[in-house]
């Protein structure tokens, strides 16, 4: 290298010490970056082209498997395209059950995030902490679905099991003790002044950037932008309930976390309001129980666990078109499903959150120096298999 | 300023010391703790041979080609025509359950085993006459305490022995 060549590239993965298999390439010079490219794609799964030759049902699990910790959010979006289609409602108590996985969902999602950030600042403690706490959230959803993270749960027509025993006094205990924890989480990490001054102004986004940006969820709303699609076009059982949109004003890493610790309080909110509104009734729709022999129909009564009527195996959505939009915990994800009336969607769109903030890395990176990269990588809660499908 | 960050310096140690002699453990100690799963856990699948009207809609139904029908031998040179009953390959199983939800007779269950190890990947098919005999048993080294997670306000979760 000569003397005028100042600019030196520096590849940052695709195994790197963070979440996922990514590849940055960087360009400093000195200790400041001029440009960050990150180069996506180590992790593509090709969801989308699976989609088109697996039938309605079996695309429950495939549309779960690209995000990790926010499964629900794409079941839940998928699932409520392909009712668009089929033109079905799910009954009201089956509508809280999903707001309940959801936001169950949305609090240990956040953990994950910010276990991640956590560790990539250097701050080990706040990542054993955050992972150690999603564990009860796990444990809830676990007990409520029959599995940890992949839960499948939400199916056409309603979700497959109702809450069992004495399920409400277990959420009560687990959001009393994140409302026991949270003072210790300010103490020990977001008012730690080594957190601070890692954070504080470093990444900042400007609310104009970030609309123009398209960038969505959380990092959105961090530059003060009240966007959450749970108000603006409301599913489930959103409506009914009562909360606020959290924003933050700074736009910069810090302002990023807080927004995340902000809606784990709104969603232990959410989650206390469901549990006292959340009617009786059935889990699924009439035209499906209707569909199911009578002698399972009452051990689906007694046990409060779906059997699935046999037209599921081969389930038919007539053709057309349809959009579904959802507030996941990393943003917002929409599905676009368009039928032939085949067995098989003719085509799947899949946009997830994380590919729409992908383009942060650009844009917040340029003339930081090289030891903020993993703190403003770790504030997008930037999830790769997200963003690569 | 720089008191206000002394203060929470102090803070953030006292904090941790706090923990640090406060015993707040979240750990599960696998394998000399092996937890107990509530009911409805999705583990593997047990499969009754007499119930079952080898309609099919298990494999149909599975995403990921675990499921499959395979020939039955004996019952097929019995009855002089292919007879067919559903084995699984748990080298494909996501364990997401649709096999056992969409069963109409109930002849797929779930079990609460998930932690069992093979040597090889063809032990890891179970075609119809070995998907009958029921899961394989989890080995261990000695044997493990089994415990219950127990959600707790002030500690999260607490590993309770089962008797």
């Amino acid at each position: 290298m000569s003397l005028e060549e100042r600019e030196l590239e520096v590849l940052i993965g695709p195994q790197h010490p963070a979440s996922g298999h990514m590849r940055l390439v960087a360009k400093i010079d000195g200790d400041v970056v001029v440009e960050l490219r990150p180069n996506i794609g180590y992790v593509h799964r090709s969801v989308e082209k699976l989609a088109e030759v697996k039938k309605y049902l079996q695309i429950i699990p495939l549309v779960e498997r690209p995000s990790l910790a926010d499964t629900t959010a794409n079941n839940l979006t998928y699932v409520m395209a392909v009712e668009k289609l089929l033109g079905i409602e799910p009954p009201p108590r089956a509508q809280y059950l999903r707001t309940l996985l959801a936001e169950i969902n949305r609090i240990h999602s956040h953990f994950y995030g910010m276990g991640i950030h956590g560790v990539m600042i250097g701050s080990s403690t706040a990542y054993m902490w955050c992972f150690g706490d999603r564990e009860p959230l796990i444990e809830l959803a676990q007990e409520l679905t029959g599995a940890r993270l992949t839960y499948s749960y939400i199916v056409p027509g309603g979700v497959r099991r109702d809450l069992p025993q004495g399920f409400e006094d277990k959420v009560e205990k687990v959001m009393r003790y994140l409302e026991n924890r949270m003072p210790d989480y300010f103490d020990l990490y977001f008012n730690n002044p080594v957190t601070r001054a890692r954070l504080e102004g470093v990444g900042v986004l400007s609310r104009e950037d970030a609309i123009r940006l398209g960038v969505a969820g959380p990092n959105l709303r961090a530059s003060g932008v009240p966007y959450d699609v749970r108000k603006v076009e409301p599913y489930a059982a959103y409506p009914e309930l009562d909360f606020e949109v959290v924003t933050e004003e700074a736009g910069d890493a810090f302002a990023r976390v807080m927004v995340r610790v902000r809606e784990i309080q709104e969603s232990i909110k959410i989650i206390r309001q469901v549990l006292k509104k959340i009617p009786d009734g059935p889990i699924l729709n009439e035209k499906y129980m209707k569909m199911i022999p009578p002698n399972l129909r009452k051990q689906v009564e007694e046990t409060g666990r779906i059997k699935f009527p046999g037209v599921f195996a081969n389930l038919r959505v007539p053709a057309g078109e349809a959009i579904a939009r959802v507030e996941g915990g990393r943003g917002e994800v929409i599905f676009h499903i368009v039928s032939d009336g085949k067995m098989s969607p003719y085509r799947m769109r899949m946009v997830t959150p994380s590919f729409r903030n992908v383009i942060l890395f650009e844009h917040l990176t340029r003339g930081v120096r090289v030891a903020d990269i993993p703190a403003i990588y770790g504030s997008l809660d930037y999830f790769p298999p997200e963003a690569d499908r | 300023m720089a008191v206000e960050r002394t203060i929470r310096h102090i803070k953030a140690l006292a904090t941790g010391a706090k923990y640090m002699l406060g015993g707040h453990r979240l750990t599960l100690m696998y394998p000399d703790d092996v937890q107990e799963f509530p009911d409805g856990y999705r583990g593997m699948i047990e499969y009754d041979w007499n119930t079952c009207i080898k309609c099919g809609l298990c494999a149909m139904v599975c995403p990921a080609d675990a499921m499959k029908m395979y020939v039955s031998k004996e019952e097929s040179e019995e009855g002089k025509r292919p007879v067919r009953r559903p084995g699984i390959n748990y080298t494909r199983c996501i364990f997401c359950g649709f096999c056992v939800d969409i069963c109409p007779t109930n002849s797929l269950k779930f079990t609460k085993v998930h932690d069992v190890a093979f040597y090889t990947f063809e032990e890891q098919i179970f075609p119809p006459e070995k998907f009958r005999e029921g899961v394989p048993k989890p080995q261990y080294d000695k044997k493990p305490r089994r415990v219950r997670a127990i959600l707790d306000e002030r500690r999260g979760i607490r590993y309770e022995p089962v008797e």
